[in-house]
């Protein structure tokens, strides 16, 4: 080995690469789509638990299409609902019966996780086929990390 | 030897690139070019193969010189 780099990402891209990595992580995780790229409608569901996450390290770019937009996924009676803050971080709310704030905040939080992951997958493999580095190995452990090699470019 | 990275992405999207076979400098030019691509670096480590690649140039340096 040579070096070992840690690095914690930022989210930052339009809302059309957002919602790609969200996609993306919600076939991983069971989640389906209950409404794709809807104008927000604000329904208050009452008598279900709620919590609120915004990612701080997140920017959707404003001039993109789509940003008054959002993304709603279900699983198991819980539903999460992506959109873009006033400030234009990546804001989810969690909502779902039978869940204290506590657990939904903490499955939203593994939501945006994974989210995050996609969208670096993405934007790491997208970047080393821009500098020819060739991909020659891909794996997703049981910890679901993804692995990637990279050898000889 | 053959140059080789191995990217890691955790399931809250921490990443993890350990590099092997590329000799010194070039290794932290590709850290800085995965650090501004993704984000904030929280921990960067030379490994003794740095260190052995940066020690093997000097030696080569050095016998050429002495033999000039």
């Amino acid at each position: 080995m040579s070096c070992v780099l840690v690095v914690t990402p930022l989210v930052i891209g339009s809302w059309p690469a957002i919602s790609a990595a969200v996609t993306a992580a919600i076939a991983t995780m069971g989640y389906s789509l209950a409404k794709a790229a809807g104008q927000r409608h604000g329904v208050d569901q009452h008598g279900k638990a709620k919590a609120e996450i915004t990612v701080e390290d997140s920017e959707i770019l404003e001039d993109g299409a789509g940003t008054g937009q959002e993304i709603v996924v279900e699983k198991d009676g819980i539903r999460a609902t992506f959109s873009r803050d006033a400030r234009g971080a990546l804001r989810v709310c969690m909502e779902g019966e039978g869940h204290s704030k506590a657990e939904l905040k903490k499955i939203g939080e593994e939501l945006i996780g994974r989210v995050t992951q996609q969208y670096v997958y993405h934007k790491v493999v997208t970047e080393l086929k821009e500098r020819r580095m060739a991909i020659v190995g891909e794996e997703v452990g049981e910890d679901r990390t993804i692995k990637i090699h990279v050898r000889n470019w | 030897m053959a140059e080789e990275l191995q990217i890691e992405i955790a399931p809250d999207g921490k990443v993890t690139v350990r590099t092997k076979g590329i000799k010194g400098p070039a290794c932290m030019d590709l850290a800085d070019i995965f650090v501004q691509l993704l984000g904030t670096e929280d921990v960067r480590t030379k490994t003794s193969e740095y260190y052995e690649s940066q020690t093997a140039a000097k030696r080569s340096v050095q016998q050429k010189q002495q033999r000039s």
